[in-house]
């Protein structure tokens, strides 16, 4: 309860400060939107269907990208953390890949995988992918290997080691590369929709700032993509939670 | 298992000739050199020796996790490979899993052979009962004394009934009266029901206690100094170590201890050492 209570007093005293702001610096509307401006704007938004006919469409690319993307990283992780060999031939490629910005890469991306939702959750895929296969194989490599000679002193086969001991033994560093991960999701939506789609909040936020210099709009769309990345964040801590409970 | 209907009191353990060397030629380290040693069907061995003497490495071989570099190991005649079912083995520190239960860490070796889960946890209750630890079952090794969490792994090396049960100083990390309980528990459990038993130790009075036989090793490289049959009744109480034919043995252990020290500290002074 303390937590929930600290947690809306934060909101109350952000709000209150944008706010102040907008009336001490007696910005117009395009340029800096009062709290109010926004809720009114985002009510109007929710009334019409618009905020939601964008917001799905992100939503859907978030959660199959991510799954994909971690899914991907994970299984990718353990190679690497198993193989050394297989590390020193994958992993140039891998940082090479991630040095690339993806904001480049999109627009040649969607053209690739025919740019339609596919193209979309290949780039959310992608972004999210690096922390969590380096945090996999990190995590895989520091099993102790006491244990590891306990399990071969058992007669365990490979695929038993990996889970029953290393898989397990990682999960605490998998998640901290989950939790990066899936805020990393959402700005892979966004940058996804910019390099080439007709719907999503990414989208949205183009149409209010340069089609109708909807400054509030915008606003809006913004915190809808803030409220879906905390909420993602919210769930995986949750679900870490559940599964490292001992 | 039905190979183990003939080893109802242990299978035999056979080195000969051993030697086991790390790493390069010139700076390798000879763990092992021209180790012969032999542990009989159901007999008692305490291998005795300073750090650094080749014991742990000794028991490694045995359970077929190392690979002798010269000399050849056998159980029942054959060379054991790693996770051979016919040998158990306790290591020094616990080793148990952190997220498992006690009861899933001691069924661990059940489940990697493919055991069903309702009859893992059947045997796995049995064997936590036999090592007084019933009520720790649902406990997580981190909720266990050091003491509960060494009974476990004597738990979980005992439940596939390995007909050679090989211990690398489990009770080093225990204070001196735990430790005493330990070895009448151990002799308990080993009397009820015979196999081969290989327990690596750095306590004399230990070794006299628990052993039909107690092999001395020497360090550098790594060698058997002596063999000292041990033949008291059983079963022995602690107040035994008291009698004198037990304090003649811990007397001679000790000495034949010591001896090898001497050795090695005299060969380390003509290599000038001392310069």
């Amino acid at each position: 309860m303390r937590r929930i209570g600290a947690a809306a007093l934060s909101l109350v005293v952000f709000l209150a400060v944008w706010n102040l702001a907008t009336i001490l610096g007696g910005y117009p509307e395009y340029i800096l939107p009062a709290p109010s401006v926004v809720g009114e704007r985002a009510w109007r938004a929710i009334g019409t269907g618009i905020l939601w006919e964008h917001t799905a469409v992100t939503l859907l690319e978030i959660v199959l990208g991510f799954v994909a993307g971690a899914t991907a990283a994970v299984l990718t992780g353990i190679a690497l953390g198993k193989s050394v060999l297989i590390e020193k031939v994958l992993s140039p490629y891998i940082v090479a890949a991630q040095a690339v910005p993806i904001l480049a890469l999109a627009p040649l991306l969607d053209i690739w995988f025919g740019g339609g939702l596919l193209a979309r959750v290949v780039i959310c895929a992608l972004i999210v992918f690096f922390p969590i296969a380096i945090a996999t194989m990190v995590g895989i490599r520091s099993v102790d290997p006491l244990l590891t000679e306990m399990l071969r002193s058992l007669g365990a086969t490979n695929p038993q080691r990996t889970r029953l001991l290393e898989v397990p033994s990682a999960l605490p560093v998998i998640f901290g590369g989950l939790r990066v991960g899936v805020t990393l999701a959402v700005i892979g939506a966004v940058v996804a929709e910019w390099a080439g789609a007709s719907t999503g909040l990414g989208v949205l936020i183009n149409i209010a700032n340069q089609g109708l210099f909807d400054t509030p709009l915008m606003f809006v769309a913004l915190a809808t993509l803030a409220i879906i990345g905390l909420a993602f964040y919210g769930l995986v801590v949750i679900v870490e939670r559940g599964l490292l409970s001992h | 298992m039905s190979s183990h209907s003939t080893s109802r009191n242990g299978l035999n353990v056979t080195i000969d000739d051993v030697g086991v060397r790390f790493g390069e030629r010139a700076q390798g380290m000879q763990a092992l050199s021209g180790c012969s040693l032999e542990a009989e069907a159901g007999s008692f061995t305490v291998i005795i020796g300073p750090n650094g003497c080749g014991k742990s490495t000794l028991l490694r071989l045995v359970a077929g996790l190392l690979p002798p570099t010269s000399g050849r190991i056998t159980v029942d005649g054959s060379e054991p490979r790693p996770g051979d079912e016919r040998v158990g083995l306790a290591f020094q520190q616990p080793r148990l899993v952190p997220w498992r239960s006690t009861l899933d860490n001691v069924a661990l070796p059940l489940e990697l052979a493919g055991v069903p889960g309702a009859e893992r946890r059947v045997r796995a209750s049995e064997a936590l009962d036999r090592v007084g630890l019933a009520a720790a079952a649902s406990l997580r090794p981190g909720e266990l004394s050091g003491g509960m969490a060494q009974r476990a792994a004597l738990a979980r090396a005992l439940i596939g009934d390995p007909p050679v049960l090989l211990l690398d100083e489990p009770f080093s990390a225990l204070d001196a009266l735990t430790r005493e309980t330990f070895n009448d528990e151990l002799q308990r459990l080993w009397l009820e029901r015979p196999r081969t038993v290989v327990l690596v130790t750095h306590s004399v009075t230990e070794a006299v206690a628990l052993a039909d036989r107690v092999v001395v090793m020497a360090p550098r490289p790594g060698r058997v100094a002596r063999v000292i049959e041990v033949d008291l009744p059983r079963p022995r109480p602690a107040e035994l170590t008291g009698q004198p034919l037990a304090v003649e043995l811990v007397t001679e252990v000790r000495a034949a201890l010591s001896e090898g020290h001497a050795l090695e500290l005299r060969s380390w002074a003509e290599q000038g050492g001392a310069a």
